[in-house]
């Protein structure tokens, strides 16, 4: 199964901030990124990458395994895409290449 | 490994947060009491007995150079519900300075998480990285 996540949100990024208590200035300012060398545009908390793909999987989870293998910025456009594989579910976020790949497992491993 | 001692937390898990998160994370609404699954995370972090922005500073790792998540790996035990109250018991499970290609030095922070009331819910287990800058 595939889902597109497009336009990915900035102002969507203070509200994740707030929620996770994290004050990591590139995820709220452009300023912030582009001195830490990630570039001019805001940086998406990994957990809202997260999210995205269990959105696309589903909500009713044992356990998660999620490798964080790139960033995501604001206006970028995602593909989320997962298939079973025996009693886990692979699972990827791509905006191009892999930002994110999950093992999801539905039941205890 | 350290052994900074994280005090403990509690995070409240209101019906109008899951209500965000799932309109940011384009999730479907709210089956009855069960939050989001992303809650794990966001509980364990944003619930820690002091902000990360602390522990980094306590523990002598550069936040304002702006650390970025390795991996995470969640374990539910129950479903999180809304509009509860969560204890949030973390400890370090490790800490080490490596080489990196990217910064040229990186710390390695490896954190434990539960979060539980009368019974355990979930842990979040996550590897931060935080530029160091020199080997």
């Amino acid at each position: 199964m595939t889902r597109l996540f497009e336009d990915i949100s900035g102002p969507d990024m203070a509200e994740w901030c707030a929620l996770l208590n994290d004050d990591n200035a590139i995820h709220l300012s452009r300023d912030a990124a582009e001195a830490a060398g990630f570039g001019p545009r805001r940086v998406n908390p990994g957990p809202a990458n997260l999210a995205y793909l269990m959105t696309l999987v589903g909500e009713d989870l044992a356990e998660v395994d999620a490798r964080f293998t790139g960033n995501v910025f604001e206006a970028d456009n995602l593909t989320a895409e997962a298939e079973p594989d025996g009693d886990t579910t692979r699972a990827r976020l791509l905006r191009g290449e892999d930002v994110l790949v999950a093992a999801i497992f539905k039941e205890k491993p | 490994m350290s052994k900074f001692l994280i005090p403990d937390g509690r995070y409240l898990l209101t019906a109008a947060m899951d209500d965000r998160v799932r309109h940011m994370a384009r999730a479907p609404d709210r089956a009855g009491e069960r939050a989001h699954p992303i809650f794990a995370f966001v509980a364990a972090l944003g619930g820690l007995g002091l902000k990360i922005a602390d522990l980094s500073a306590a523990l002598g790792l550069a936040f304002e150079r702006g650390p970025v998540l390795a991996r995470c790996r969640l374990s539910y035990d129950a479903p999180l519900l809304v509009d509860r109250s969560y204890d949030v018991r973390a400890e370090i499970d490790d800490l080490q300075r490596k080489p990196s290609r990217v910064f040229g030095a990186a710390d390695h922070l490896h954190l434990s998480i539960r979060l539980r009331d009368e019974r355990p819910y979930s842990r979040a287990r996550l590897h931060i990285v935080y530029p160091a800058g020199e080997a």
